[in-house]
């Protein structure tokens, strides 16, 4: 008996919660990057707090996971770190979904080795044969005698793709270039930069947010006559940094209502300060 | 070597090696006790997330818990049923050889399956939409080898002879079923019940594609909404938020190891309460 008075309670309690949060608010399902995945809930987070009417859901997965519920009408807003390809914006209208771009920030992409690593800068030229497994060596690079070990995201990352199409083909759609097989693929840039940081032999590449003390970014170079610049938010905003690139929201069709109100508010002065807390770079120069 | 020698050796091997199963559960409590206590106020257990990693963990604790309830809602009526009829209805025939290889086969299953299972058929072709709902069913079709296999072992531990004494008296198999049978397997049930709560709870792979949220401060509203749940946002915490401190996760890790233990302690309770009125 007593059991059983037990089990009516805890049932009691958990419809009680239930009934007590039910009212009519609907919620944000947003989907994608997980570069971007901590921006989002930030902007979420201080959204929720001027509009405690509004309930938004942020999930990571990566940019290919976010444009693919987009498709599947599984989000509402898909967060990307690359542009959608042109085989993807087929596939959702062929589904009925119009893909809107909006461009919410950017993000410079740091090239990171080791504090210990002597080598410091790096050209484009450079970087591809490291990432392609041409160069294997550290000597090559006038570093110490040690076999170099790459650390990539995963292939279903935004920034992997980013990398591989910005550094690795240098922007040449025809070229083939390839990580090198031997080139660990990581699911997050977190973990990447735990590597790094206790690896002395590894090279890897993440958002600039992502580099602390514990990893050095080299400066990059584009060719051989252009400066090496170091990747910090100033050299990526005036463009002098080369590795950057813009962060997408994606909804479909234009955006009404709730998503309109959020992507207004990621767009505004607010919103691009959180930008700027979390390391990523805003869109313009805010006070 | 003598023989007493020879048993005192063996002897010995025999307990270090059961010492050695305690030692890494015994590590693994020590150290997230020791780690995650440092984190536990009562803020950290009832507050929303605020810039990951930082405020509290409320939404996932009660994301867990509707995972881990509505799972054992579905799981334990369906399972219970299946392992009735396997174990006193089913005729040894090609139909019951197959149902059991399946339920061998999906206990065998690595969680991640199930995740894209669900993803699927709950999320896409269903169109639950990642959800509370799709969790649940993705997490019981995990756990439902769990809770049949521990329903027909309960049952075959009924001795026979209840069964005979009550058909000899006449009544029909039905009732012998609910009546001489049924009362004395459920603290084996209840076992199944536990474990499947356990494996429940910790999953993060079956969940991730159908109703984990990275962030979501509010209680889920309909069982159409996603949650937060503990063992995903571990997972998040550990790997995806820069600058984390490691005591969080420990704290994390603490939180969802004790809600397992005070679900399970429920089951427990229950499960000795019965006992304590079985008759044999």
């Amino acid at each position: 008996m007593k059991i059983k008075i037990a089990w009516v309670s805890i049932i009691c309690f958990f419809l009680s919660i239930n009934f007590s949060y039910a009212q009519g608010r609907r919620v944000l399902q947003i989907k994608g990057s997980d570069t971007m995945v901590n921006l989002v809930q930030a902007w979420a987070e201080e959204f929720m707090k001027k509009n405690p009417s509004a309930s938004i859901a942020v999930t990571g997965g990566g940019s290919g996971v976010g444009i693919a519920s987009l498709i599947n009408k599984t989000c509402d807003i898909a967060e990307s770190s690359r542009k959608m390809k042109l085989k993807e914006i087929e596939l959702a209208k062929s589904k009925g979904v119009e893909p809107k771009e909006f461009i919410v920030g950017y993000d410079g992409l740091a090239v990171v080795v080791h504090p210990s690593n002597p080598v410091d800068k790096l050209t484009f030229s450079q970087l591809s044969d490291i990432f392609t497994g041409k160069i294997k060596n550290w000597k090559e690079l006038g570093g110490r005698g040690a076999k170099i070990v790459l650390l990539s995201r995963e292939v279903n990352s935004g920034t992997h793709i980013f990398f591989k199409e910005q550094v690795l083909r240098r922007g040449d759609e025809k070229s083939k270039a390839e990580f090198a097989p031997a080139a660990l693929l990581i699911p997050s840039s977190q973990a990447i930069a735990d590597e790094i940081a206790q690896n002395p032999q590894a090279i890897g590449y993440y958002g600039i947010g992502y580099v602390s003390e514990k990893q050095k970014a080299v400066a990059v170079a584009r060719d051989d006559e252009s400066p090496y610049v170091k990747p910090t938010l100033e050299t990526v905003m005036d463009k002098s940094y080369a590795i950057w690139r813009p962060l997408f929201f994606y909804t479909d069709g234009q955006p009404t209502g709730l998503i309109k109100e959020f992507i207004d508010f990621v767009l505004s002065d607010d919103g691009q300060k959180i930008v700027k807390e979390l390391d990523f770079v805003p869109l313009r120069i805010i006070e | 070597m003598n023989p007493k020698r020879r048993q005192k050796i063996v002897f010995s091997l025999l307990f270090i090696s059961s010492l050695l199963v305690i030692t890494p559960i015994f590590l693994i409590f020590f150290f997230i006790f020791k780690e995650g206590i440092k984190v536990i106020s009562w803020e950290f257990l009832t507050t929303s997330p605020a810039r990951m990693g930082g405020g509290g963990v409320f939404p996932a604790i009660v994301g867990t818990l509707y995972l881990t309830l509505g799972t054992v809602l579905i799981s334990v009526p369906l399972g219970v049923l299946a392992g009735i009829y396997l174990s006193e209805y089913a005729k040894e025939n090609l139909l019951t050889r197959l149902v059991k290889l399946a339920i061998i086969n999906l206990a065998g299953v690595p969680s991640i399956v199930y995740g894209l299972f669900g993803l699927g058929l709950f999320v896409i072709f269903l169109r639950f939409g990642a959800s509370l709902l799709s969790g649940c069913f993705t997490l019981s079709i995990m756990v439902l080898p769990i809770v049949i296999t521990a329903t027909k072992e309960a049952l075959n531990n009924v001795p026979q002879s209840f069964r005979e004494v009550s058909l000899s008296l006449g009544a029909t198999k039905w009732q012998t079923i609910r009546y001489c049978v049924l009362p004395y397997a459920f603290g084996g049930i209840l076992t199944g019940v536990i474990l499947s709560i356990g494996r429940a709870s910790g999953e993060t792979a079956p969940i991730l594609f159908t109703a984990a949220a990275f962030y979501l401060p509010h209680l889920p509203r309909s069982i159409f909404d996603q949650v937060m749940a503990l063992p995903y946002h571990l997972y998040v915490v550990a790997t995806q938020v820069p600058g984390v401190e490691r005591r969080v996760s420990y704290g994390i890790c603490l939180v969802l190891v004790v809600l397992v233990i005070l679900i399970d302690l429920i089951a427990l309770i229950t499960r000795y309460q019965i006992r304590k009125k079985k008759l044999w």
